[in-house]
């Protein structure tokens, strides 16, 4: 029996050396490859949560992202908050063990304290006995602002998004989307309670998750007659808003199909002639398919993309989906992209382009959405400088396309005048309406509204899309009118 | 010794504190007390009832045990990110757990005072065992599976589960010492030689297709292959050191293979074992069904030589590590160095088991002491090889390091019977009482 016993005691002896063995290849001569392998996220998680993460502020001071001290047993140090929830979080988006959206990803490696630019002052933080937090980033939004738009979209109850935008630098002032979600849903540390949230949102229906404000993209409709208007105008110095331009009751397409206006309307005066203002004021889609014919389907792409359309890398840092202008070589395909149908889509951050441009002497400025990112120490890390994107229209088409817009809301026969200065207790909006057919047999069509406000002294330009919410007038402006209202209350108290 | 290991504990659960929260951990003083405690009531009965027992093997335990309930607390303390995190009340647990294994400890002392005493229950024994392992494969899945994992090895009394193979493995050790003792001479005997090997009679392979039959059951029903293959390496080993025919150590290891790889081939759940163990890191395999050992690889891996320190490294990734993967902890936060005394203390073990067991006269006592020792040598391997992937994982638990209790308190009972083993091999023989006589002055007239 000893003899036996003494053998399996060496095969004892040789099972611990080999796991001797392969420990010490495991963790001294290993752990180079290992540490490397791409499913090994333990570098991913130290560096992401290493630093107490940056707040994320509007322009007026209030939080919209925060993090705190974990509370309990959590294994992550700091949880990632968001006061406002659902409201913002097409501007926070979410900050998840795994991946961020929104601010949270575009500044990331900034809020998160690992980037670069932040080196000095951590080392300083450090030697000075500081706690290393990551640094802080001041959005351009209005809160004000942003409060009107998404308690108009929410109010309203269907799916639609809200651009603000300040038209002299481009700073985005509000950026709402409906429906929405709480970030602080995908915020939690237990990644199998991540996993069920993320999928519950992705198998909504109502896809809360989609930023519609510039990912949303629907048929621009008759707000696309600024663009238009803008080409006819800069063709021919000659032309004016005065200029009169063909305007029938029913228009003949080049293949031959008859095109009428909203409700078989007569435009003008009934004598198929009328001026452009007029034209434009009670949206006649037989004079901008006709002109659209005239002009050309180049010299509308042209125009149009100096509005920011069949741009694919416009970025406010967050990536904006591509609006669409369609390069055609069919005279009545063409015509009906002339008045916004088609294959024309737009998000509701091009129609607060469009107005934007119009608005600040034809200069579509780059919008942003970052106004500041400071350190925890409260030195300023980056500050973005207003640029241009476009000159857009010439200052004088600009002014002039500003005066048809002004008569939309302020004609009696324009299509927005129940918002007339009037009715606004004086305030003088200048704008376009857009009603889409989407062609879809159920609900009502898209409904679009472009502005900016006082005409006088440019503010704020605002672009509002709702899906199925039926006429513009009816279910965009109201929301535009708010929000333009809301920041200009905040200006006068400031 | 004693004393050095509960410093250790000590230090390690202040380690803890500091790197977590920056400060001692507030329950210091208590749990350290009731583990002091729980010890020297364990070092008095031995003292009490084990005399001449080898006298590192409490101490040695004591350190694992120690450290088992500090990684739970610690890993209580941070959470997990994918699996549901431990209790804040688990570290609690642990201890409660480790004063029952001290009871049990006790208990096995001070009521088996000879060991041959074991012999007469062999069959006994072996049907307690025997019952013990299929209870959970007949109760309904709802009582025996441990949730989501499809391993039937449990039974649930509400919140509370036992693993009662656990029980079962000493139950056949000592059942297959006393039927091995009792058969040894007609197992070795041999039969036809066949390229230089005898080969046992045909009708003596009936115990160990038996053997072989219960653990192919147990790795088909209960989709439970570690338990399997300590089940089948500790009959065979115990076969050899009974008959010392090197014949059954080849049989029983083709037996096993054999077996293994048809069930891996017929049974998905063994045949990934497989599949994990030989392609880790494909895209595929990494985020799916090797996902959690390598988690465990990744882990050993940023420790390093020296290793993160207690409350310094992140094993909170790795999913359900306070279980079968506790090693991995282990070796992430206490590094090489940490891994490999972890090992040593195992070895330690394993080695004062053996020596018992040649030391020790009686030939059953010789029988059990081997087969113990192998067993608890075989367990480390086959879950530490597992985990840093040496051999294919299969999830069994760590002795006295993984949270939870019955494996904590099956193996207090192992080295209760080891030390009833080693008190027995090292007690003195008794005086012979006619001394007297041969001092007798006779006188010579």
């Amino acid at each position: 029996m000893n003899r036996a016993l003494r053998r399996i005691s060496v095969a004892v002896l040789v099972m611990f050396l080999l796991l001797l063995i392969n420990v010490n290849y495991l963790q001294g001569f290993d752990t180079a490859s290992l540490a490397k392998d791409p499913g090994n996220s333990r570098a991913f998680y130290a560096a992401q949560n290493q630093y107490e993460r940056g707040s994320i502020l509007t322009s007026d001071g209030v939080t919209i992202a925060a993090s705190k001290l974990s509370s309990g047993s959590d294994a992550i140090k700091y949880q990632r908050y968001y006061p406002k929830g659902a409201e913002y979080a097409p501007v926070t988006g979410y900050d998840t063990l795994y991946s961020q959206t929104g601010i949270e990803q575009a500044e990331n490696s900034l809020l998160s304290g690992n980037d670069s630019s932040l080196d000095v002052r951590k080392f300083i933080d450090l030697i000075t006995g500081k706690t290393i937090k990551g640094a802080s980033v001041t959005t351009t939004i209005n809160s004000a602002a942003q409060n009107a738009a998404y308690a108009g979209l929410a109010a309203l109850g269907h799916p639609g998004g809200v651009v603000a935008i300040n038209p002299q630098t481009g700073a985005i002032l509000a950026m709402a989307s409906y429906p929405s979600y709480n970030p602080d849903l995908l915020a939690v540390h237990n990644g199998n309670q991540i996993v069920t949230n993320d999928n519950a949102l992705l198998k909504n229906p109502a896809q809360p998750l989609i930023n519609r404000a510039i990912n949303g993209t629907f048929p621009p409709g008759s707000t696309f007659k600024i663009v238009t208007s803008s080409t006819f105008l800069s063709q021919d110095p000659a032309r004016n808003t005065q200029t009169s331009v063909y305007s029938p009751t029913v228009y003949t397409l080049p293949n031959g199909n008859s095109l009428s206006n909203n409700d078989g309307e007569v435009c003008g005066t009934g004598t198929g002639h009328t001026t452009l203002i007029a034209a434009f004021a009670q949206s006649c889609d037989t004079t901008f398919a006709n002109l659209g014919v005239q002009l050309g389907n180049a010299a509308l792409k042209d125009q149009a993309e100096d509005f920011g359309f069949n741009d694919q890398n416009l970025t406010v840092p967050m990536l904006a989906s591509q609006s669409n202008y369609p390069p055609l070589t069919d005279k009545s395909f063409t015509a009906m992209s002339a008045i916004g149908q088609f294959d024309d889509t737009a998000s509701p951050l091009q129609e607060a382009m469009l107005s934007a441009a119009i608005a600040d002497h034809g200069t579509l400025m780059r919008p942003y959405l970052v106004q500041q990112v400071t350190a925890s120490d409260l030195s300023t890390v980056q500050t973005t400088t207003p640029s241009v994107l476009h000159q857009a229209v010439s200052p004088t088409v600009a002014g002039e396309v500003g005066q048809m817009m002004l008569a939309v809301v302020q004609d009696s026969n324009g299509t927005g005048f129940q918002f007339n200065s009037n009715a606004e207790g004086g305030l003088v909006i200048a704008g376009k309406t857009g009603t889409a057919e989407t062609g879809q047999a159920s609900g009502l069509d898209d409904a679009a509204f472009t502005c900016f406000a006082p005409y006088a002294n440019p503010q704020i330009a605002v672009g509002v899309i709702i899906q199925g919410g039926g006429y513009g007038a009816a279910a965009a402006a109201p929301i535009a009118v708010q929000v333009v209202k809301a920041y200009l209350a905040y200006l006068r108290t400031k | 010794m004693l004393v050095f290991a509960f410093g250790l504990i000590a230090f390690a659960f202040a380690n803890v504190g500091y790197s977590l929260k920056g400060r001692l951990p507030s329950g210091l003083a208590e749990y350290m007390a009731a583990f002091v405690v729980i010890m020297i009531v364990g070092h008095l009965a031995m003292r009490r009832f084990a005399p001449y027992a080898d006298p590192l093997l409490l101490p040695l335990a004591a350190m694992l045990n120690g450290l088992g309930i500090v990684m739970t607390y610690r890993l209580a303390a941070q959470g997990n990110l994918l699996s549901a995190p431990l209790t804040p009340s688990a570290t609690n647990i642990q201890i409660l757990y480790s004063a029952i294994g001290i009871g049990c400890f006790v208990a096995i002392l001070a009521f088996i005072r000879e060991p041959r005493v074991l012999q007469r229950y062999t069959y006994t024994l072996g049907a307690i065992g025997i019952v013990l392992i299929a209870l959970p494969a007949l109760l309904p899945k709802s009582i025996s599976e441990v949730a989501n994992t499809g391993a039937l090895i449990q039974i649930r009394f509400g919140s509370f589960t036992i693993q009662p193979e656990e029980f079962a493995k000493l139950a056949l050790a000592i059942s297959f010492a006393g039927y091995l003792v009792a058969k040894s001479q007609p197992l070795a005997l041999v039969g036809r030689r066949v390229l230089g090997i005898g080969l046992p009679r045909a009708r003596h392979l009936g115990p160990i297709l038996l053997a072989w039959a219960a653990s192919l059951l147990l790795l088909v029903f209960e989709s439970d292959v570690g338990t399997s293959a300590v089940f089948m390496g500790l009959f065979v080993a115990m076969l050899y050191i009974a008959t010392s025919r090197t014949s059954w150590l080849l049989i029983g290891f083709v037996m096993f293979v054999a077996g293994a790889f048809a069930a891996a081939k017929l049974f998905s759940h063994v045949g990934e074992r497989f599949t994990v163990w030989l392609h880790p890191f494909t895209t595929a395999n990494a985020e799916g069904i090797a996902f959690q050992p390598n988690q465990g690889l990744y882990g050993m891996a940023s420790g390093g030589l020296l290793g993160k320190g207690l409350g310094g490294g992140q094993p909170y990734i790795t999913p359900l590590v306070q279980s079968d993967l506790v090693f991995t902890a282990f070796g992430e936060e206490l590094g090489l160095a940490g891994a490999m005394a972890i090992l040593l203390i195992y070895g330690l073990i394993v080695q004062r088991g053996l020596s018992t067991a040649l030391l020790v006269k009686d030939p059953f006592s010789k029988l059990l002491a081997g087969g113990l020792s192998f067993m608890l040598a075989l367990q480390v391997f086959v879950i530490v090889g597992g985990v840093t992937r040496l051999i294919p994982l299969t999830g069994i638990t760590t002795p006295f390091l993984s949270q939870g209790g019955s494996s904590l308190v099956a193996s207090w009972m192992l080295i209760a019977l080891l030390a009833r083993l080693s008190d027995a091999a090292r007690r003195p023989p008794p005086r012979p009482i006619q001394e007297e006589g041969l001092t007798q002055v006779v006188s010579i007239q």
